[in-house]
């Protein structure tokens, strides 16, 4: 016992970081940044110093990013949503200039600048006369300007008030401000080399909208002069204006009459609306019509208008007059079948437009129709591209472009030259459920062992040496595979070679785009494939199950969806149900050999009757109620808890399903034991009163509903999150408290842990004794609770336990930090409620491990698994056990993407990095020959002395 | 070296007796052969008055043999058991002094207390089981049934040694007399109803 409990303080040793040569070996991280919005993506030199680009953009979900165009990888990252009040009408807006270090992005009310290099904030200005409808750079430098960081025009507009400021480019500053007080809906800004132009929207007679224009001084901010423009009711809403350039020597205006015959192009600043007819060539309806421009000032004045079909698309170049502001016609890029894409980009005047078809892609002068540079596109698009960016390099005569696709269903890619260089899977931001695919390799072997367990001696015996017989037909493939084994096994290192114990499992991973995901763990998580499996904008995937070789996917409409997990491959379909489920359970039965799923309502009833093999079922309502249900009833439930009036459910967690318990007892310094209390049916509800300022937490016994524990914390912030975990023996749950009247009471974030045991006096089992079972109807006797409870310096938005095969290992609490973007491991031996308060342990306190409790709990740099990374918005960790007993597997998700492994006690069970088995192997082989050489040295001069005796 | 002196004188007469048969008479032998043959003359008073040379004592041998004469059976018994009791109480002695070596080695497992530990259960359980070769000895018809009780009183404080031994090894928690030795043998106690969860 003494050997066992040294084990355990070993277990307890501190050392238990992840090193820096483990970093992208044991773990993997998408780090993701959404779809990127198509107007807020572009290709960008941050610096005038360096003629590397970097490309940016801004994405669905608010972030900025920056991604090095070569790797993909992401250089840095912000999330504009974080200071903005109001959510943002649509997407945000992104602008940026080439040689202008500041970004500035706006969302909602918000308006912040970033360096475009590193992503630190310059500025943030706040408005609070409404949201921002447009911002525009003016890439013009005018004498007034100090610092070397370009000006923002923003205009900001709520119930017909718009505002147009001129915040200065280096501290986000007002310069001058115009104000319209006209009821315009603010709708745009636009520059040209001379004038800022703000563009609003006047409500005409009958319906839809007239353009107006107002010209402003850059400087000043007057106004010069303004027009209105007839659009005879073509512009019906904001999203009917197709296009309105900026920062161009002829800023443009476009729009179609709505029978899509007519283009109307107005070069803003001009009276004049050209209307270009629209020879649709394809012969069937145009679905979208995009106008590409290039907005730099000194460009020429060109731009491009490509049409999309249904089957196919085709583009025109027109030419713009300067001096007449004549809109003429150049040439057109011819109809091809399937999808394309176009993009712009622009080398000093000239103007290049890319197009990228399925199998090719093409540049070409605005200037004429040659084809400047083509390549065939390697491999063929698996998705169509919904919207590209491109910059185009001269080199020498040549030319080079490389482009960044977005293709539907979440794929970012970029094509440099015709060949994909890197793909980005933007989908997986939007994961909703994901699991640990279990591969079939051993599923043949367990079939057979089960055979022969079933069968006579005699007969198992003959089964067993035919299987081995049949087995030596692998034996030449095995023996030509030795060398390479062998060699393989001596130069890499331990750590990679563990893909046979379970650690290398795929993930597959489901989106809310109806797309199934599967990661290579091995290979720092890479994309193995993904499948589009609905389409449909909200997959609610309740649960995947994973059986040997393939996953069922089960989503809330009742239906059911399996994949094979190698190839992705669609293998049966069920039909949906018809009634929308609140819950899926996965009910296994008593051995837990098959699984099995069961629909759970609003009302937290089952949809069809349980069988007698499930058990109880527990479910929760919509309502917030928490039912247990029996066998062949779905109708009236056995028990039902309903926290008292006031209180409203917001969680129920149970102990995970594989939560294996290594000791049944904890062992004193003194050896006495105290008993844990064991109950496999434990269940945690949370459940807050907003008015009276408290969260509750109810420990029920999961059969007969029986509250076991019951607390409140008192001033506690229900709109902070509140995580809650129970496994093993001990409860722990986080949340945010405020000083109350109560004399213990903190100001902060705490974390309280709850030990559970049988008895409060050590080697005493309770009521049932030794008893070997009991039942929750009869006699359930009531845990002995010890709690303790820490403030902790951040919030912890959800959290989880490590699993491992036997429970052996010391369990680690998976905390989801928000606000730094990390997740933290914290070893429970820290958590320990049994810690000395005011005093220092005693010897056999010491022995057992306490040490003395400290309020304040602070997270240690070592426990931190996502180390430096920064792994935002998680909101579910998962855990799973691998063979080897030290290692769990934990995989985070919701924004971005993470797989780490814990080994909370340390891998013991796995030979270090430092193990060097070609060492071993020398000193051997060293070993020997010395013996090769002493030995007849040693016999020659044995011989030697018997003849002189 | 005396051997060779003594008969080649006798083999070179017997050849020279066979030669000279006829001729010769046989000549008188030699002084010393006369000497040896006849037996030594009483030694006069004179030469046993001469004293004896340092170190020699020529009536050493019977005065021997008159003192193990004289000693009775009784006395030696009684030096045998006292030899016996000796040997008894020998382990006792050795006590104090590891009694102070356990302590001083503390309770920690390692290589050292453990031999020393090993060491004090082997001691005692070899004399336990030499109890008869130890005191063969003092082994007598006579002093057999008297070695009983010795032979208890040494097995005592063998025991003695081993409960030392004993204590030791409890000291350093070896032995399984708490319960939390006995934990790993109790089972978890199962449910009867088993309760599953749709919380997600």
């Amino acid at each position: 016992m003494r050997l066992k409990a040294l084990l355990f303080a070993a277990c307890l040793s501190p050392a238990v970081a992840i090193y820096s040569d483990e970093v992208n070996h044991v773990d993997f991280h998408h780090a993701l940044l959404g779809t990127p919005s198509p107007d807020s993506t572009f290709f960008l030199k941050p610096s005038t110093a360096s003629n590397a680009s970097l490309l940016y953009t801004l994405s669905d979900k608010l972030l900025v990013g920056a991604v090095n165009p070569r790797d993909g990888a992401l250089v840095w990252r912000q999330n504009l949503s974080r200071s903005a009040d109001s959510p943002a009408r649509g997407a945000g807006l992104l602008r940026g200039l080439d040689g202008n270090d500041a970004l500035v992005g706006a969302a909602g009310n918000c308006i912040s600048s970033w360096s475009a290099q590193d992503g630190k904030l310059g500025w943030e200005r706040r408005f609070t006369e409404g949201v921002v409808a447009d911002i525009e750079l003016l890439e013009l430098e005018d004498a007034t300007a100090t610092s070397g960081v370009r000006d923002t025009i923003a205009v900001v507009g709520s119930d017909g008030v718009g505002i147009v400021r001129r915040l200065e480019g280096a501290t986000g500053k007002t310069v001058w401000e115009y104000k319209d007080t006209s009821g315009d809906v603010p709708f745009q800004v636009s520059s040209s080399s001379t004038e800022v132009f703000y563009i609003s929207l006047q409500s005409a007679m009958l319906k839809g909208y007239k353009i107006k224009i107002t010209a402003l001084d850059p400087l000043t901010g007057r106004q010069t002069r303004q027009q209105v423009l007839n659009t005879d009711t073509d512009v019906t809403t904001p999203e009917s204006v197709l296009y309105v350039g900026a920062n161009s020597a002829s800023p443009l205006i476009a729009w179609t009459d709505k029978s899509q015959k007519s283009l109307k192009v107005n070069v803003i600043g001009t009276k004049e609306v050209t209307s270009i007819a629209i020879d649709n060539v394809s012969g069937s309806e145009i679905r979208q019509i995009t106008v590409h421009a290039p907005n730099k000032l000194n460009s020429l004045p060109h731009f491009l208008v490509h049409f999309v079909t249904d089957a196919g698309a085709w583009a025109e170049v027109y030419h713009v007059d300067l001096k007449s502001s004549k809109v003429s016609n150049a040439y057109r890029l011819p109809y091809l079948q399937g999808q394309s894409v176009v993009s712009t980009s622009a080398i000093d005047a000239n103007v290049y437009f890319t197009r990228i078809t399925e199998a090719e892609a093409i540049v070409v002068s605005s200037a004429s129709h040659g084809v400047l540079a083509r390549w065939d596109l390697q491999t063929p698009p698996s998705e169509v591209a919904l919207h590209s960016v491109s910059e185009v390099v001269a080199k020498g005569k040549s030319l080079a472009v490389r482009s960044a696709l977005f293709r539907e269903h979440g794929d970012w890619q970029l094509v440099r030259n015709g060949q994909i260089e890197w793909t980005r899977h933007e989908g997986l931001i939007d994961a909703v459920a994901a699991t640990w695919a279990e591969t079939d390799f051993q599923e043949d072997l367990a079939h057979e062992l089960e055979v022969e367990g079933h069968e006579t001696l005699y007969g198992a015996y003959l089964h067993r040496v035919k299987r081995h017989a049949r087995d030596l037909q692998h034996l030449p493939d095995w023996l030509k595979g030795l060398p390479r084994r062998i060699l393989s096994s001596i130069l890499t290192d331990e750590v990679s070679n563990l893909d046979s114990f379970g650690i290398a499992k795929p993930v597959i991973i489901a989106t809310k785009n109806g797309r199934v995901h599967a990661l290579n763990t091995g290979k720092h998580g890479a994309v193995s494939w993904s499948v589009q499996v609905t389409d449909t904008t909200q997959w609610d995937v309740k649960a995947i199950l994973s059986s040997p070789g393939a996953v069922t996917i089960h989503p809330s409409d009742g239906s059911s969806v399996t994949l094979d997990i190698l190839t992705g491959e669609i293998l049966s379909r069920t039909e949906p149900s018809g009634s929308t489920l609140h819950t899926i359970a996965v009910l296994a039965t008593q051995d837990g050999a098959s699984l099995t799923t069961a629909g759970i309502g609003a009302d937290g009833a089952p949809a069809t009757a349980l069988v007698k093999e499930n058990g109880i079922l527990v479910t929760t309502s919509a309502d917030g109620r928490v039912l247990g249900w029996i066998s062949e009833d779905n109708k009236a439930p056995v028990w039902e808890f309903v926290p008292p009036s006031g209180q409203k459910v917001i969680k129920a967690t149970a102990r995970p399903a594989h939560d294996p318990v290594a000791s049944i007892g904890k062992v004193l310094g003194n050896r006495s034991v105290l008993y844990k209390y064991l109950n496999s049916n434990l269940a945690l509800i949370t459940a807050v009163d907003a008015k009276a300022k408290t969260a509750s937490f109810y420990l029920l016994d999961g059969v007969s509903g029986k509250v076991l524990h019951a607390t409140t914390q008192t001033g506690v912030d229900s709109t902070q999150p509140i995580a809650s975990v129970v496994s093993e023996n001990w409860l722990a749950y986080s949340f945010w408290g405020d000083v109350t009247t109560d004399e213990s009471s903190a100001k902060g974030y705490q974390l309280v842990v709850s030990e559970l045991y049988e008895s409060p006096l050590p080697n005493d089992r309770g009521a049932l004794d030794s008893a070997s079972n009991y039942s929750s109807v009869d006699t359930l006797p009531l845990p002995h609770v010890i709690s303790q409870a820490f403030m902790i310096p951040e919030p912890i938005s959800h959290m989880a336990v490590t699993q491992t095969r036997q429970g052996i290992t010391t369990r680690q609490l998976l905390c989801t930090l928000p606000s730094s973007n990390s997740i933290v491991g914290i070893p429970r031996p820290v958590l320990d409620p049994r810690r000395p308060v005011d005093r220092d342990p005693t010897a056999a306190e010491a022995e057992e491990g306490l040490f003395r409790y400290t309020p304040f709990l602070e997270f240690d740099g070592k426990w931190y698994l996502s180390h430096a990374r920064d792994v935002a918005g998680i909101k579910e960790v998962l855990s799973s056990p691998t063979l080897l007993e030290s290692t769990s597997l934990i995989l985070a998700y919701g924004n971005d993407i993470y797989g780490t492994r814990a080994t909370p006690s340390q891998a013991f069970d796995v030979l270090g990095k430092s193990f060097s088995k070609l060492q071993l192997v020398l000193t051997v082989v060293a070993l020997g020959a010395g013996v090769a050489v002493l030995a007849p040295m040693t016999r020659r001069k044995q011989v030697n002395a018997l003849w002189k005796a | 070296m005396r051997h060779s002196g003594n008969f080649s004188p006798v083999i070179q007469l017997s050849i020279s007796t066979n030669m000279s048969q006829a001729r010769l008479p046989p000549p008188p032998p030699p002084q010393w052969v006369v000497a040896l043959n006849s037996p030594m003359p009483r030694a006069s008073k004179g030469a046993s008055s001469i004293p004896d040379p340092p170190g020699f004592s020529s009536n050493r041998g019977k005065r021997q043999q008159q003192q193990t004469t004289t000693k009775k059976p009784e006395e030696t018994d009684t030096l045998k058991m006292k030899k016996a009791w000796e040997v008894a109480m020998a382990p006792s002695k050795q006590i104090p002094m590891n009694a102070i070596m356990m302590y001083m080695s503390g309770n920690s497992l390692q290589i050292f207390s453990i031999m020393m530990v090993l060491m004090l259960f082997k001691g005692p359980i070899q004399g336990i089981i030499n109890t008869n070769a130890a005191f063969a000895k003092y082994e007598s018809p006579s002093t057999h049934s008297r070695l009983i009780g010795v032979k208890i009183v040494y097995m005592l404080m063998q025991l003695v040694l081993l409960a030392l031994g004993i204590w030791k090894v409890n000291a350093m928690g070896l032995l399984p007399t708490t319960r939390s030795d006995w934990l790993a043998w109790e089972s978890e106690r199962q449910s009867l109803e088993h309760a599953q969860f749709a919380f997600r």
